[in-house]
């Protein structure tokens, strides 16, 4: 069986979802966009002179990278906790392939929508605020496909202890909060902010796609090391917590 | 076609499954029967791999299971207490994606879904998510989607709770027909034991963590008690009528004694008609006396809780 055929079937599956329930995904879509452009013209009549042009630029591309880090990390803990929810997650494991595939999977088709949405939403939000950057997408995808991992690697992590101790709401709750504060900070310059999952890829996204400055390959390393960093860590306790899980027969049982 | 060997299991240190064997042929509808915590659920999960069990193996077609999980393209299940599919999309939509997790797609896929809808009765809610059907026609798509990729085997635990009559009879027809047409095993646990009576070839049955039998259904009942006679009288007469009873009563049989009187199980009609005699002769004031055939779900419980009561 090809991965092909794994990807297109959860590609479908995404399909059904949305046109069964097209009006869950637009309604969500406006309601973030309109929070969003609430407070940009919030934040935009207290600003007054000096560098205002600048930090509604940052307000923008920041709501983008939280839009896009949400995603992210959600495509992982989407899977583990909603299929747990919804009460087929054991289907998941009665599969050749092992759940890890299938998660592996999900979490690809989930990140791409991903992307698309942000793009999607990207547009919609410049055009209301009338607050046109000037991105390069390509640089853009480029740089959230490289530090996305870290963000999979925390979704891998809270999912983990989903499976054994099912409730884990309020840590979601409380990442999903702590995700808007990492796409505040600078990872970059190497410090100490750097070793926080994400927050090198949010600077270089910054400095390069925003700033148009020029790419520093030490810090694309430094992006590559934070997501495999995160990612390893996120799989060995994801695999732990699989295993304790099969052990105490803990599956689904929600 | 799967083999189970000697499996155990232990949660937290107390045994869940000891030692259980048992085997399944293609064609052949096996029940598995035991009380809530026997077992049942642990034997079902260790055989989808949801449970890593420590002692013993299973074997799918000769070959382990801990080396090779290529069989679980093989095995269709609808696990009790799940939902089993995802309740937003449609029945078939739920049998296209779990089929093509085991590799199937393309017309011949959705033809043969299209068929099993037709079988299943599922063909008139087509366009309606699952969510929105009865709680039968829910366990019908359930079941829908771990046929669509015809597996060799099918594992249902607890198909028929919380279904009506008619919707029991039809699954039976269904299990029936798929496991003749393409030779399917099926492993069923259930409550329900005229379902069971009906369409099950072999019975295991498990308590506490160990099959206590193993075998045809046939000789199930007659292991069991067929009858149940019960005596109510004076307390005065009880001590003499229970001399009486171990005096005359032959063969297999089971004395509980109760506040009015005795219940006695036994095998067959011959084995009372002594004690029936005495009790005529002996003038004693009988307040009441039935003789009963068991139903199967009577008889079993007597099985399972051995010598203590009824």
């Amino acid at each position: 069986m090809s991965w092909w055929l794994l990807f297109k079937n959860e590609v479908k599956l995404q399909a059904f979802d949305m046109r069964q329930y097209w009006f869950e995904t637009v309604a969500s879509l406006v309601v973030l966009c309109g929070m969003f452009v609430a407070l940009f013209y919030g934040v935009k009549s207290f600003a007054f002179e000096g560098g205002v042009g600048q930090s509604l630029d940052g307000l923008v591309f920041g709501f983008l990278l939280w839009a896009f880090a949400s995603a992210a990390y959600m495509s992982v803990t989407r899977t583990v906790v909603d299929d747990t929810q919804k009460g087929y997650i054991e289907q998941l494991f009665i599969n050749p392939k092992g759940f890890t595939a299938i998660l592996f999977v999900k979490t690809m088709v989930e990140l791409l929508s991903a992307l698309l949405f942000m793009t999607l939403m990207a547009y919609l939000v410049m055009w209301l605020t009338g607050n046109w950057l000037d991105i390069n997408f390509l640089r853009f995808f480029l740089v959230l496909i490289i530090a996305a991992p870290s963000l999979i690697g925390l979704g891998l992590f809270v999912s983990g202890f989903a499976l054994v101790f099912k409730r884990v709401d309020t840590i979601g709750h409380m990442l999903a909060l702590a995700l808007m504060a990492l796409v505040a900070l600078d990872g970059l310059p190497f410090g100490p902010l750097s070793f926080l999952p994400f927050t090198p890829g949010v600077s270089l996204a910054r400095d390069w796609v925003l700033q148009h400055s020029n790419l520093n390959l030490s810090d694309v390393l430094i992006v590559i090391a934070n997501s495999a960093i995160y990612f390893a860590i996120g799989s060995v306790v994801f695999k732990h917590f699989e295993k304790v899980a099969k052990r105490k027969n803990l599956i689904g049982q929600y | 076609m799967l083999a189970v060997e000697s499996i155990g299991k232990h949660y937290s240190g107390k045994a869940a499954l000891q030692s259980v064997s048992f085997g399944i042929q293609p064609g052949e509808i096996v029940a598995l029967l035991g009380a809530n915590g026997s077992g049942k659920t642990t034997t079902i999960n260790s055989i989808c791999n949801l449970i890593d069990f420590e002692l013993g193996d299973i074997r799918f077609e000769g070959i382990s299971i801990r080396k090779d999980k290529s069989y679980l393209a093989q095995i269709g299940a609808v696990l009790g207490g799940s939902r089993n599919i995802n309740w937003r999309l449609t029945a078939s939509q739920n049998a296209q994606y779990f089929a093509a997790l085991r590799g199937h797609h393309g017309k011949a896929l959705k033809a043969r879904i299209a068929e099993l809808e037709d079988q299943l009765g599922l063909a008139q809610y087509a366009k309606l998510e699952v969510l929105k059907l009865s709680t039968g026609n829910k366990q019908k798509a359930s079941l829908l989607s771990a046929l669509s990729y015809s597996p060799k085997l099918l594992l249902l635990d607890e198909p028929t709770l919380g279904l009506d009559f008619k919707t029991v009879g039809d699954l039976q027809q269904i299990i029936l027909e798929q496991s003749q047409q393409h030779q399917q095993g099926y492993l069923i646990t259930s409550h329900d034991m005229s379902f069971i009576d009906k369409i099950c070839q072999k019975v295991v049955v498990i308590d506490q963590g160990q099959v206590i039998f193993n075998g045809s259904i046939e000789s199930l009942k007659q292991k069991l008690f067929a009858y149940r006679m019960v005596i109510n009288l004076p307390v005065q007469d009880h001590l003499s009528v229970s001399k009486s009873i171990e005096e005359l009563c032959f063969g297999h049989y089971h004395i509980e004694q109760t506040q009015e009187g005795f219940n006695i199980q036994y095998e067959t009609p011959d084995q009372v008609l002594a004690l029936l005699s005495w009790l005529h002769t002996s003038n004693k004031t009988i307040g009441d006396l039935t003789m009963t055939e068991l139903s199967m779900e009577e008889a079993y419980k007597s099985l399972t809780t051995g010598d203590k009561e009824v």
